[in-house]
């Protein structure tokens, strides 16, 4: 395979790997981007930039990704096929790889109905997995989705996601197998509270064999307040949030329920190194970065490899 | 069919606004079935425009004469010529591919160039009835429902994906743009499932090939006998005791 990131050397290694994401501004402050990329720096092997997250409109995730970059950490670009068709997701793929990205994570987006631009038209005319099979094929075959071959090919670690909370469960499973079998290397699944249901999913995919074909990243959300547990509870589809842990945010004094939270991220990131086949974290501290050094030491993971 | 709806009635009085003589069209394909454009709603908007001051033309086409198909439009609409050529403005209430077939009839077969105006939005090819009706076919021209349980995905799915669902599919298998809807994937796996198939599931299903929607598409076909399926129709209808 044709990639030499930092994330792979990590993961590779054998080492417990670190992410961490990087929400981008809805202007064009590259200063609020330097200051959370300082933050994060030597807490994290790579940062991902969300591309468009709940469909508002953001600063490019490669921009972000790029400006982050020069202080010195690692991007991983987030690409979904919501608003690019496949011409437009493969010019950007040459031009990330080409400004020194070496990790892409292929997603499908979230809907337009949801974001600040309800009338756009979403574009869809790849899903998710025939993103990753495209990446593949430039970087591993040297060619285009049409066949047309190139002379100087992507370098990407190719990322995916995966939700083991979201329907039909029995499915979700195959799902991420079909997405290693067209060639995603890691995986970053979505935000995990009921730890159960987690375990169950990944006891599952070793039985399958899949662990070891691909690098699984569990994803870590530390909720800030019992009204963001709520939020994600209830508004976030594909959302799996435990009642008792709302109970237990519930349960300490108003002014440490973001310690609280914090500490259940550090208490999950714990357990789920204690699971077969995690091969490491990924942490989505939304709006809320500053916190990531903190948990990373609290769980025992730094310094990073 | 189409599945449609009538337009605000302010927009359509906004679009008639100046017009005096108005000769106002029906449908009675889909139009009649949603009741957009059938005889009662013809009926109803030239009471409405009347109403307005305006001098109104009503043009009902009787159940099961379609708008959109030339040999039965036309020999409805013809008779009306001499309306259609004082008229200041046509209202259409169809969708627009049944307006602009009557407006090709009335431009190349009655020489009546008029503005003509839609009473009604198109809301895609819906299947059902006699209440309920969901949108199932997106006419791409590349038909993939022999992979996914007859289930169209491009169409069911908002996102239109091919390989499974994404990661938003609700708790009790609904979709994540709509709760009142089923998740299209979670419909699909479990009719897989049903019809012993499951195992579709797991094929790699291509990037689609949208060149077939490249538009206008233009077909030409041997003209139907309508004589002979009329005759058909006939013998149902006398059968039903109508």
């Amino acid at each position: 395979m044709k990639a030499n990131s930092n994330l792979k050397r990590v993961l590779d290694s054998g080492k417990f790997a670190v992410t961490a994401e990087l929400g981008p501004p809805a202007s064009t402050d590259s200063k609020i981007i330097n200051k959370k990329a300082k933050i994060l720096k030597g807490s994290i092997d790579a940062f991902n930039v969300t591309d468009g997250q709940t469909a508002v409109v953001r600063m490019a995730s490669w921009a972000t990704c790029l400006i982050a970059k020069q202080q010195g950490l690692e991007p991983i670009v987030q690409m979904t096929t919501r608003d690019r068709n496949r011409i437009a997701l493969q010019m950007d793929i040459l031009g990330v790889a080409a400004l020194g990205i070496k990790n892409i994570l292929c997603l499908t987006g979230d809907h337009t109905s949801f974001g600040n631009h309800p009338k756009a038209k979403g574009v869809w005319d790849v899903d998710s997995i025939q993103l990753i099979r495209i990446v593949k094929k430039m970087r591993d075959e040297n060619k285009f989705a049409s066949g047309d071959e190139m002379d100087v090919s992507p370098s990407l670690y190719i990322g995916a996601s995966a939700n083991p909370f979201a329907e039909p469960f029995e499915f979700r499973v195959p799902r991420l197998a079909k997405k290693v079998a067209e060639g995603a290397d890691f995986i970053q699944t979505q935000c995990i509270f009921n730890i159960q249901k987690f375990t169950e999913w990944m006891k599952i995919v070793c039985e399958k064999g899949l662990h070891t074909k691909v690098k699984i990243l569990a994803g870590i959300t530390p909720i800030k307040s019992i009204g963001a547990a709520k939020y994600m509870k209830n508004k976030v589809p594909g959302m799996d949030v435990p009642d008792s842990l709302i109970d237990r945010l519930e349960s300490v004094p108003k002014e440490n329920v973001s310690k609280e939270g914090i500490k259940i991220a550090v208490e999950t990131i714990q357990k789920l190194q204690q699971v077969e086949g995690v091969a490491g974290i990924h942490l989505m501290a939304i709006e809320w970065e500053e916190i990531v050094p903190e948990i990373i030491k609290s769980a025992g993971l730094y310094p990073r490899p | 069919m189409m599945g449609q709806e009538k337009k605000p009635i302010e927009e359509v009085l906004d679009s008639l606004d100046g017009k005096k003589k108005i000769a106002v069209i029906g449908c009675g394909g889909c139009s009649t079935v949603f009741h957009t454009g059938g005889i009662e709603e013809v009926n109803e908007m030239a009471e409405i425009l009347t109403k307005q001051g305006k001098k109104v033309t009503p043009i009902g086409l009787p159940f099961a004469v379609f708008a959109c198909y030339k040999p039965f439009s036309s020999m409805f609409v013809e008779k009306f010529k001499k309306d259609l050529k004082e008229c200041d403005a046509v209202l259409m209430m169809s969708c627009g591919d049944g307006l602009q077939t009557i407006r090709e009839i009335l431009d190349e077969e009655l020489g009546v160039e008029k503005p003509i105006y839609p009473a009604t939005n198109a809301l895609g090819v819906s299947g059902g009835g006699p209440a309920k009706f969901i949108e199932k076919c997106q006419a791409c021209g590349d038909c993939v429902v022999g992979k996914t349980a007859g289930i169209c995905p491009l169409t069911e799915c908002p996102k239109g994906l091919l390989n499974g669902p994404c990661g938003g599919t609700r708790q009790d298998g609904k979709c994540e743009v709509d709760p009142e809807k089923d998740c299209a994937w979670n419909l699909i796996y479990n009719r897989l499932k049903n019809i012993g198939e499951l195992d579709k599931i797991n094929n790699f299903v291509e990037s689609h090939d949208w060149s077939k929607v490249t538009r206008p598409r233009v077909f030409e076909r041997e003209p139907l006998d309508i004589h002979k399926h009329l005759g058909r129709t006939k013998e149902v209808i006398e059968s039903l005791g109508i």
